[in-house]
């Protein structure tokens, strides 16, 4: 049991720090947090109906990605606010359902695994569908990497040189969807972009170089996860909230990095001007 | 005999807006860009040139009017084919410091529409490259990150990015900006040959006339988002 949980950790924390990158190089941060409470609501209404949470997450989440997706170019202004105003619906339908479950349900373990995750709940099945997620990733990332590549250098010079930016983009977010969904167990829904996000916002401030970023972000969230599991173990702390909690750490650990790398350069270029 | 020139670009009573801006940024515009032509585009700031050429590659979609790309309507899904076929040196180029990709690798992404799936070769691109390095003179510029450049360095990689991907139709917006004076001759003259050669058409967006008049075979003069003067050298 506590085997699968390791890997599903890995996976996960994988996964999530490698797409981040994608997400924040993209452009669609506050989107894909959207998703990500497209999903919370999926999996409590999933509860609710007696359906597998995490394939009500995916569906719900996939669904949601797919239609913001092909809305996108059309909204471009709005998008931001287009994204927070799900947010909040899905948070409220989330909470709803939740509520409701209290009722009819009384599935208090399912609630928990909603809201802070339950890796030793990780079964067989969905990590067979997290590695095949993730070879289809790989496989598409390198099917397009010049494509790709363009698009994460300079996204309307991508477009105007003939890249359909768009599909690209949805393709990330469908992606992005299904990972959520299938990292939900490990972190909870209200947790699960701190795995999105904090890996690659260290691996920016680790390094400036685009192909370092991509090996150290989902490296970082590796740690993470893996780190949290541990020591969740140990103290017998919930796991999405210690998985948190480390990769915020390892963010502020970043942050510190950055500003003792720049104090440094700002210190030798003053030397190297005196000299002179 | 004389050769026909076809049309490559055409707009039909064309107007666009920006999204919640009221007032429309270019007004019913009526043109038509022919194979073998330099065209310049002038004007004052906010004039809409930027806006001109943004809305011929379709990145920006009209309220009113029609926009005909290489014969396609830049409103249909299509239009992202034949911008295969156009190269586009934006006026806001410049890189920040710490962006660490070389010159050669951003060159190199020029042709990333053009490759099929796990494309990752280089030959068809080594081949490309070298003329246009010799003609801009940035064989030393290659293999530094794009960040460390200076501005003229900066815009010249990304006109030979441009001309690298060998377009029907070239978009220059403000490519002598950050340029000193030999450097602007330099680049006006490329630009100039490769038209002639190709039969390309580029469109060339400059604020100053002066590097420009003796290249140029249409002078366009906008201003307010209207179009107030067309010029045929």
């Amino acid at each position: 049991m506590f085997g699968i949980a390791i890997i599903a950790a890995i996976l996960g924390g994988g996964s999530c720090g490698m797409l981040g990158y994608y997400v924040q190089r993209f452009g669609v941060t506050t989107l894909s947090f959207s998703i990500a409470h497209a999903a919370l609501a999926g999996a409590a209404v999933g509860m609710v109906f007696g359906v597998d949470m995490i394939y009500s997450a995916m569906l719900f989440a996939t669904t949601y990605a797919i239609v913001m997706g092909f809305l996108m170019s059309k909204t471009e202004h709005a998008r931001e606010l287009i994204s927070m105003a799900f947010f909040a619906f899905f948070n409220a339908l989330a909470i709803f359902m939740i509520y409701i479950s209290n009722t009819t349900v009384l599935a208090t373990s399912s609630v928990a695994t909603i809201l802070w995750g339950s890796v030793l709940a990780v079964t067989l099945q969905k990590i067979a569908i997290f590695i095949t997620l993730l070879i289809l990733f790989i496989y598409y990332v390198f099917a397009f990497k010049p494509q790709i590549d363009s698009i994460l250098f300079d996204k309307k010079l991508a477009e105007a040189e003939g890249i359909d930016v768009h599909l690209h983009t949805i393709v990330i977010l469908v992606f992005v969807s299904i990972v959520i969904a299938l990292t939900l167990k490990i972190t909870g829904g209200f947790l699960v972009f701190s795995l999105l996000y904090n890996p690659v916002a260290s691996a920016f401030q680790i390094s400036r170089r685009a192909n370092l970023q991509q090996i150290i972000s989902p490296t970082l969230g590796i740690s993470s996860a893996l780190l949290g599991l541990a020591i969740s173990y140990i103290l017998d702390w919930p796991v999405g909230a210690t998985i948190a909690i480390i990769s915020t750490l390892i963010l502020f650990i970043s942050v510190i990095y950055r500003l003792i790398i720049n104090i440094l350069a700002l210190s030798m270029a003053k030397k190297r001007t005196a000299s002179l | 005999m004389q050769t026909v020139q076809r049309e490559v670009i055409r707009l039909d009573n064309v107007s666009v807006a920006y999204s919640g801006i009221g007032k429309p940024a270019i007004e019913n515009i009526n043109l038509s860009f022919k194979e073998g032509k330099l065209i310049v585009i002038t004007g004052p700031n906010g004039a809409g040139k930027t806006t001109l050429i943004e809305t011929c590659l379709g990145l920006l979609k009209p309220f009113k009017g029609r926009v005909s790309l290489l014969g396609i309507d830049t409103r249909s899904r299509k239009v992202i084919n034949v911008r295969k076929l156009c190269s586009y040196v934006p006026q806001d180029f410049m890189r920040p410091p710490f962006e660490t990709y070389t010159a050669r690798h951003i060159i190199k992404l020029g042709l990333a529409a053009k490759k099929q799936l796990f494309d990752v070769s280089t030959l068809d691109y080594t081949s490309k490259l070298s003329p246009t390095i010799k003609l801009l003179n940035i064989d030393d510029l290659l293999d530094s990150p794009i960040g460390t450049l200076s501005g003229g360095e900066q815009q010249k990689i990304f006109i030979a990015r441009a001309l690298v991907r060998e377009p029907k139709i070239l978009f220059l917006d403000e490519p002598f900006s950050s340029l000193d004076r030999d450097s602007r001759e330099i680049v006006a003259d490329v630009v100039r040959k490769y038209v002639n050669l190709n039969r390309a058409t580029a469109l060339l967006v400059s604020h100053d006339l002066n590097p420009v008049k003796s290249i140029a075979d249409e002078i366009i003069k906008m201003r307010k988002g209207k179009i107030v003067e067309v010029k045929y050298m």
